[in-house]
C-alpha cells in the first residue's frame, strides 16, 4: 500500500511539472503582457523599461527555471494587473468566493441528483423517469452560460426575487449556484439511476421483498447504500469541474472568485496570476485524484497488487 | 408511515423550503443615497494611478481641471494658475493654498506634487506617456509653487496634468508614514468624493467628502463603481434597479431604452473612430516598409474609402448618434483644424461603389499584387465594442467592390505585439480616445516613434510631426499641423469614420443628469455632477 501511494505522489508531481511548464510556455505564446497592460500611448523607451523591469528580456528558459525556483518557495511573483499584491495574494483572496460558490452548488448538486436518479429508477420507464431524463438531458446540452443569463432575467429581473449577480449573502449565491450545478445535477442523476437500476434487479433486493421490508426502506436503504459507490467515484470529478466550470458562472454573475479572476488576469496576460491560478487549480485536481486512487487501493485489493 | 405519505411529505418540506428561501432573498438591493455604476472591469484594479492606465478614481485629483460642458482647461482642480515661460521650456503651476487630503493628512503642497511625479516617473509605472510627463528636473520652488524645466520646448504640457494626463496628487505624508501599503488600503485623494474600500475584481466605493475644500456636495452620499464584464448582466443590474448608470454597448441600449432608462453623453465628442492603414512603414529607409501591400497604391487606398457607406455605418453602429468627421484625429478644439476638409470629404472619400472599382482596376488589382487579400482586424477593445461589427462591416462594403477580404480575430494587446514588431500589415477599426491634442495625434500615429498602433508613416508626415513639435510659434504650429491633417487627408492616409460622444445609459427615476465633457482617458469624469433624481 505504501508502495502504492509512494509511486501515485510521484506520478502525481511529475505531472504538477508537466503543468507548470505548459502553463508557462503557453501564457508567454500569448504574446508580452506589456501589449495588454500598457496604454496604447505608450512609447517604446517605456515599453522596454517596463520589459527589462518584469524581466521578460531574459530568455525563456532562464525566465522558467526562475519561475520554478520560485515557486517552490511558494514565490509566484507579483501580479501585473492587481498592483500592490503578490499573484498567490490575489487568487487567495479570491479562493473563499470560488468555494463557497462550489459548496453550495455540489451540495445543491447532491440534493437534487441522488434522490432524482432513485426516483427514476424506481419508476422506470413511467412518466417520472422520463420526465427525470428529460431533466438530465437539459442540464447536460444547455449552456451554462445561456442558463445562467436566463436565470438572471426569469428570478432577478423579472421576478425580483435574487440579486442578478455581484458577491454578497446566500441570495446572491442561488442563482451561480443553481447554473453550476445543472450539468452536475444530470451527470449525477443518470449515474444514481444506472447503478440504482442494477441495485434493484440484484438478489438482496429480491430476497428483501419477499421478507416484506417495506418498500422505501429497501430503495433508500438497502439498494442506495450499494449504488451509493457509483456516484460517490464522481465527487472527485465533481469537485474539480466545480473550479473550471466557475470560470464560466463567474463571468456571467460577476462573482469574484477564481474564474473570474483567471479571464481577467488572461485578458491582461497577467502571467503571475495566470500561473498561481492554473497551479492551484491542479494541485486541487491532483490531490483530490490522490485521495480517490488511495480510497480506491483501500477498498479494492486488487488495485494496490497491480 | 408508508412510502407514498414519506415522499409527499418531502415534497411539501422542498417546496415550503424554496418559499422560505425566495423570500429571504428578495430583501431590497438598494441604499438610499447611493449610486451605482456598472462598467467594464478596469485594465488595471488598483489604487495605484501610476501603475493603471490612466483611468483615474473619483478620489483625485490633477492640477489641471477641465470645464465640464467645454472641457476646456480650467483651474477647478490643484493647480490655482500656470504659466510656461516664452520658450516653453519651464512649466511653474501654483497650487491653491488650501486644497486638502482626505483624511486628515493635511494641505496640499509642492512637496505632494514633487512626490506624486517621482511616483509617476519611477521604474514600474505603466502610465500613459510618462515619457511626455517626464521633466528634465522639478522643484519645489516654494510650499505652493513647482517649476518642472524641461532641455526642448513643451508646448501642451498642461495636458499631461489635465483629465487624459498622466499624473494625479497623492499625499507625501501618508506616504512617509504609511508607505505604498498606505495608499493601497486607504489611499488619500483630494476631490469631492475620498475612498471607502475596494473589493478586488469586484469594485471600489468611494463616500462624500464632508465639509470638502472646494465645498463641492455630490448629490449622493455614496458612489459605487461595480465591475462587471459581461454587458447582458450589466443590463439585468440596471434593469433590475441595482445599478444606475452603465456603460452599456450600444447594440443593447435599445433594450434598456425600451424599459424606460435614459441616455446621458458626454458634452463633446469623446472619440473619433476610423480604420488605420497600419503596415504603411514609408520613411525612406524603413526596412518593414511593403510595396507590395495593395494598400500601398493610394488608388486602392481611395477605393476602399470611397467603398464604404458611412452614413449607414453610422446608423448600424452607432444608432445614428456620432458625427462623420474628415480625419480621426483632427478636432476642431485643438491646433491645426482645416475646415475645408470637411467640405472637400464628399468630394474624395465620399460612398461611390462604382468609382471605387474603377480605381481598383486603375490599380491593376487584383492581380498586381502577390497577395491582394486585405486582412481586416476584428477585435474588441474596452470603450469600444462596436469595433468587432465595424471590422464585418469593413468586409462587406470592401467585397461589395470586387475586394477580397478575411477577417483575421485577435485581442487588441497582440495587433499591438504585432505593431511593437513593425509587422502589423493588416486594416484595424482603431479611435482617438478621448481627443488628443494635435502633435500628439501626429506623433503617436503617423511617425516611426509613435505608438504601436500606428498608422501611414513617410518622410513627409515625419518632417511635419518633427517641425511641429520645435515649433512654439501658435500661428506657426497651427500652420504646421494644417499641412500635416491636408497631407494625410490627400494621402488617404487611412479610413475616418465618425466623432462618437460618450454614452452612458441611466436610470432617470435615480440619476437625472451627469454633467461631463468627455475628454479624460475613460470618458467620464466629474463624479460629482452626477445629479439625482428629485
Amino acid at each position: 500500500m505504501r508502495r502504492f501511494l509512494a509511486i501515485r505522489f510521484l506520478q502525481a508531481l511529475v505531472a504538477l511539472l508537466a503543468i507548470t511548464l505548459i502553463v508557462f510556455g503557453l501564457t508567454h505564446l500569448t504574446g508580452s503582457p506589456v501589449d495588454a497592460l500598457l496604454p496604447d500611448d505608450a512609447s517604446q523607451a517605456q515599453i522596454e523599461s517596463l520589459i527589462r523591469h518584469w524581466g521578460l528580456d531574459r530568455p525563456l528558459h532562464e525566465q522558467y527555471l526562475a519561475f520554478l525556483g520560485n515557486a517552490l518557495q511558494g514565490d509566484l511573483g507579483v501580479s501585473l494587473k492587481w498592483r500592490g499584491y503578490t499573484a498567490m495574494e490575489v487568487v487567495l483572496q479570491r479562493l473563499p468566493a470560488t468555494l463557497k460558490l462550489g459548496g453550495l452548488s455540489v451540495l445543491l448538486s447532491i440534493v437534487v441528483a441522488i434522490p432524482l436518479g432513485v426516483v427514476a429508477a424506481r419508476h422506470r420507464g413511467t412518466m417520472v423517469d422520463k420526465s427525470a431524463n428529460v431533466v438530465a438531458l437539459l442540464g447536460q446540452s444547455l449552456p451554462q452560460f445561456w442558463l445562467g443569463i436566463m436565470l438572471i432575467w426569469i428570478f432577478a429581473v423579472g421576478l425580483g426575487w435574487f440579486p442578478t449577480s455581484g458577491q454578497g449573502g446566500l441570495p446572491h449565491m442561488i442563482l451561480p449556484a443553481i447554473a453550476m450545478a445543472s450539468f452536475q445535477v444530470a451527470a449525477l442523476a443518470r449515474l444514481t439511476r444506472s447503478a440504482m437500476l442494477d441495485s434493484l434487479r440484484s438478489e438482496y433486493v429480491k430476497l428483501a421483498r419477499l421478507k416484506g421490508v417495506p418498500e422505501y426502506r429497501i430503495v433508500w436503504k438497502h439498494a442506495l447504500r450499494n449504488a451509493a459507490i457509483v456516484p460517490l467515484t464522481y465527487f472527485g470529478l465533481l469537485a474539480g469541474s466545480l473550479l473550471t466550470g466557475s470560470v464560466v458562472i463567474e463571468s456571467v454573475f460577476s462573482w469574484p472568485g477564481t474564474g473570474l479572476l483567471s479571464i481577467e488576469a488572461i485578458r491582461g496576460r497577467d502571467y503571475p496570476v495566470v500561473q498561481a491560478v492554473v497551479i492551484l487549480f491542479a494541485v486541487v485536481f491532483l490531490l483530490i485524484n490522490y485521495v480517490v486512487d488511495a480510497l480506491y487501493a483501500l477498498v479494492d485489493p486488487r488495485i494496490r497488487r497491480a | 408511515m408508508n412510502y407514498a405519505r414519506t415522499s409527499k411529505l418531502r415534497v411539501l418540506l422542498a417546496v415550503a423550503g424554496a418559499a422560505l428561501l425566495a423570500a429571504a432573498a428578495s430583501a431590497p438591493v438598494q441604499a438610499a443615497g447611493k449610486v451605482v455604476l456598472a462598467l467594464d472591469p478596469p485594465t488595471a484594479d488598483t489604487n495605484l494611478f501610476w501603475n493603471g492606465t490612466g483611468e483615474r478614481l473619483p478620489c483625485f485629483q490633477a492640477l489641471v481641471g477641465h470645464d465640464p460642458i467645454t472641457g476646456k482647461y480650467n483651474n477647478s482642480e490643484l493647480a490655482e494658475e500656470w504659466s510656461a515661460n516664452e520658450e516653453f521650456t519651464e512649466w511653474t503651476f501654483r497650487l491653491k493654498k488650501n486644497a486638502e487630503f482626505h483624511f486628515g493628512w493635511g494641505r496640499v503642497t509642492a512637496a505632494d506634487v514633487v512626490h506624486s511625479y517621482e511616483l509617476t516617473t519611477g521604474p514600474d509605472s505603466t502610465i500613459n506617456s510618462i515619457e511626455h510627463l517626464r521633466a528634465a528636473s522639478v522643484e519645489a520652488l516654494d510650499d505652493h509653487t513647482v517649476v518642472f524645466r524641461f532641455e526642448t520646448a513643451r508646448t501642451d504640457y498642461a495636458f499631461q496634468h489635465a483629465g487624459r494626463g498622466s499624473m494625479v496628487v497623492y499625499s507625501k505624508a501618508q506616504f512617509d508614514k504609511e508607505g505604498v501599503d498606505g495608499y493601497v488600503s486607504k489611499p488619500a485623494g483630494t476631490a469631492a468624493y475620498q475612498y471607502v474600500e475596494r473589493q478586488p475584481g469586484a469594485g471600489v466605493t468611494f463616500e462624500r467628502v464632508p465639509d470638502h475644500w472646494q465645498g463641492a456636495v455630490p448629490d449622493f452620499e455614496m458612489l459605487e463603481l461595480r465591475w462587471i464584464p459581461e454587458p447582458a448582466t450589466k443590463l439585468a443590474l440596471l434593469l433590475a434597479g441595482e445599478a444606475h448608470i452603465s456603460d452599456l454597448p450600444r447594440e443593447i441600449q435599445a433594450d434598456a431604452l425600451a424599459a424606460g432608462k435614459a441616455i446621458v453623453k458626454s458634452k463633446n465628442p469623446a472619440m473619433s473612430t476610423g480604420a488605420i492603414f497600419n503596415g504603411m512603414y514609408g520613411k525612406t529607409g524603413d526596412p518593414a516598409y511593403r510595396a507590395d501591400l495593395p494598400w500601398s497604391d493610394i488608388r486602392v487606398r481611395e477605393a476602399m474609402n470611397r467603398a464604404l457607406n458611412r452614413e449607414e455605418m453610422i446608423e448600424i453602429l452607432y444608432g445614428g448618434r456620432g458625427e462623420p468627421v474628415p480625419s480621426w484625429l483632427m478636432d476642431s478644439r485643438n491646433e491645426g483644424y482645416v475646415p475645408e476638409l470637411k467640405e472637400r470629404f464628399e468630394g474624395m472619400y465620399g460612398y461611390d461603389p462604382e468609382r471605387a472599382r474603377e480605381l481598383l482596376a486603375d490599380a491593376g488589382y487584383p492581380d498586381a499584387f502577390p497577395d491582394p487579400t486585405i486582412p481586416i482586424v476584428s477585435s474588441v477593445l474596452s470603450g469600444n465594442p462596436e469595433f468587432g461589427t465595424m471590422a464585418e462591416l469593413l468586409q462587406v462594403y470592401f467585397e461589395a467592390v470586387g475586394l477580397q477580404t478575411e477577417i483575421r480575430e485577435m485581442d487588441w494587446a497582440t495587433l499591438g505585439n504585432l505593431g511593437r514588431s513593425r509587422e502589423a500589415y493588416l486594416i484595424s477599426p482603431v479611435r482617438n480616445a478621448p481627443i488628443r491634442p494635435t502633435e500628439a495625434a501626429l506623433v503617436n500615429f503617423h511617425t516611426v516613434r509613435g505608438t504601436r498602433y500606428g498608422g501611414y508613416e513617410s518622410d513627409m508626415s515625419e518632417g511635419l510631426a518633427d517641425k511641429l513639435e520645435q515649433t512654439i510659434n501658435p500661428q506657426e504650429r497651427s500652420r504646421i499641423a494644417q499641412e500635416a491633417f491636408t497631407y494625410l487627408f490627400e494621402q488617404y492616409a487611412d479610413m475616418p469614420l465618425a466623432a462618437v460622444f460618450a454614452e452612458l445609459t441611466v436610470d432617470p427615476t435615480v440619476v437625472k443628469d451627469w454633467t461631463f465633457p468627455g475628454v479624460s482617458t475613460n470618458s467620464v469624469s466629474h463624479y460629482h455632477l452626477i445629479a439625482a433624481a428629485e
